[in-house]
């Protein structure tokens, strides 16, 4: 099993609704893992997802690029291997990427190691933390399902994102990136991230026969 | 990134001693009649060692969870660095206490002792190195020459600091002529191993595009926003401002000065034996300034793969393309026409 969260770069308006609600439900109650000292005055602190929004071309033939980025959780991710006292992990039953607080060193070796650079230090703290794919939300049996998803994919208003295992074939997750040609980023890197993106290119349209018939109904 | 004054100490004089260690080693199989004198550079190597394991201690941000940093030997070269200079220093400070603890000492017994310790400031230096040059992210650092650059240094300048130590202790020159010209000979080395790293450096800089990192068309790119307002130099290190053309370039020049040219100067030209000292002990003190600038620009002037989202890119024109006229083609578009 390995899950993951696919981005439809097509659907992405850039809102930044994942954003805040990763923030959100990562700073809420007293265990809250993003630190959020002075948040009014101070707005740059820790993200574990940032979209970052970039601009292409000159006017009149320019493009918008919304990349909403967080830990990819990688099948060899290399954040793993270089953490000195296994804090870094990689759990085997989900394949969720995830830092062990208590034994984490600070050292910040693995911020070095990520390609993607998603990894964030607490100075407060004194460790590094990441995004977690919400796992407290989806190990929560007292949560119903339709909670049982990472806060980010619950609040895109736009549907751009989709949680779901990638190894099982009929998962949509899977369905999507081999349907859609789902890419991930800096492959030769080597990390081979779960976390696919889907590119941006016109939909086809797709019409079911009850919408043809209307339509041959109004034409002809 | 910009690196932490605990991370600039421990890995400087890291290499700083493991040179000295092996400046002992060389001498003392060259001129074993000076053992007595060589002792300061013992003591020295001993000495910076410590300070840097101190240093690297400042370095942990949660020095409590320290208990656990052996347990990825397998596959962490951190663990594995903790390790090797966990048993590189307390072994040098065996050989430093152990003569005058056991006074009547077997040379044999000591000379064994010595070419261990070496071997383990090696091989401490050796894997420091392999930390920063096997991260693939890394790309200014992710090649063999960050291995041979880092070990360089850290022989050449434990080499310069030996002589430096020597002439302050009033016996310029005890290592004899072969010491020298094998430091003149690194220098040299060195100087050609950080122009080809410097090369390496730019071109990681130049080959990383932010069409790579967002499979968007053709440039130029603006970045409208990397997630919050400012850039996320603060909770990222990975990453830092990027330096200014002419600070680098300055950096730089800074570097080949102190770590190449001054000291080689100084080294090099006829010397009359009572400037001797002064100048060698000069060369040593430009050239541990050198190592930290040399180490300030490595960590400075990396470029990591995650750079790709942080920066506009401007539109290039072609480097390559030109008006000339093919004279083949002109050959035979006038064959054609008949002309």
């Amino acid at each position: 099993m390995q899950l993951t969260i696919i981005t439809d770069l097509n659907k992405c308006v850039g809102c930044k609704s994942c954003q805040v609600s990763c923030k959100e439900h990562n700073t809420a109650g007293a265990f809250g893992t993003v630190p959020d000292h002075d948040p009014y005055t101070e707005p740059d602190g820790m993200w574990w997802n940032r979209i970052v929004g970039m601009e292409s071309g000159e006017y009149p033939n320019a493009s918008v690029l919304y990349l909403p980025k967080a830990c990819m959780h990688c099948y060899d991710a290399p954040c793993v291997p270089v953490c000195p006292t296994g804090a870094s992990y990689k759990r085997e039953d989900n394949g969720v990427v995830l830092v062990d607080y208590d034994s984490c060193i600070g050292c910040q070796l693995c911020m070095w190691a990520c390609p993607y650079g998603v990894r964030e230090f607490d100075e407060h703290e004194g460790v590094v933390k990441k995004c977690t794919m919400c796992i407290d939300r989806i190990e929560d049996d007292t949560l119903p399902d339709i909670e049982r998803q990472p806060a980010c994919v619950q609040s895109c208003p736009t549907h751009a994102r989709t949680f779901g295992d990638l190894e099982d074939p009929e998962s949509e997750v899977a369905k999507l990136v081999a349907q859609r040609q789902g890419f991930t980023l800096l492959p030769e890197l080597g990390a081979r991230p779960a976390v696919h993106y889907l590119p941006r290119r016109q939909a086809p349209v797709i019409l079911d026969e009850s919408e043809v018939l209307r339509i041959m109904e109004e034409r002809y | 990134m910009r690196p932490t004054l605990p991370l600039l100490l421990m890995t400087v004089l890291q290499g700083l001693s493991g040179g000295l260690m092996i400046s002992f080693g060389v001498l003392w199989w060259l001129v074993p009649s000076a053992l007595p004198t060589l002792d300061i550079l013992l003591w020295s190597a001993f000495l910076i060692a410590a300070i840097g394991g101190v240093a690297s201690l400042f370095h942990m941000h949660k020095p409590k969870a320290g208990r656990y940093i052996l347990r990825r030997l397998r596959t962490s070269w951190l663990s594995r660095e903790a390790l090797t200079t966990g048993i590189y220093v307390p072994a040098l400070g065996v050989l430093v206490i152990l003569p005058h603890l056991v006074p009547k000492i077997p040379l044999e017994y000591y000379g064994l002792g010595i070419v261990f310790t070496g071997v383990l400031g090696l091989v401490a230096m050796y894997v420091t190195a392999m930390l920063y040059a096997t991260i693939p992210a890394m790309r200014s650092w992710h090649t063999r020459l960050t291995v041979i650059a880092m070990m360089l240094v850290g022989i050449v300048s434990g080499m310069a600091v030996a002589e430096g130590i020597l002439a302050v202790a009033h016996v310029p020159g005890a290592g004899g002529r072969d010491f020298h010209i094998a430091l003149l000979v690194g220098i040299a080395v060195l100087a050609g191993i950080k122009w080809m790293q410097y090369r390496h450096f730019l071109e990681a800089r130049q080959s990383l595009r932010t069409a790579t990192g967002t499979g968007m068309p053709a440039a130029p790119y603006r970045l409208i926003d990397s997630g919050t307002t400012k850039l996320p130099y603060r909770t990222q290190t990975q990453v830092g401002p990027e330096l200014a053309p002419r600070r680098r370039q300055m950096l730089y020049v800074m570097m080949g000065l102190t770590l190449i040219v001054v000291p080689m100067a100084l080294q090099i030209f006829p010397l009359q034996p009572a400037e001797l000292g002064i100048r060698w002990t000069s060369a040593a003190i430009v050239m541990v300034c050198g190592a930290f600038v040399e180490r300030w620009l490595f960590f400075a002037d990396v470029t990591h793969s995650s750079r790709v989202w942080f920066g506009d890119e401007l539109k290039r024109a072609s480097s390559v393309s030109s008006n000339r006229v093919s004279p083949d083609f002109v050959r035979r578009f006038r064959h054609q026409d008949g002309l």
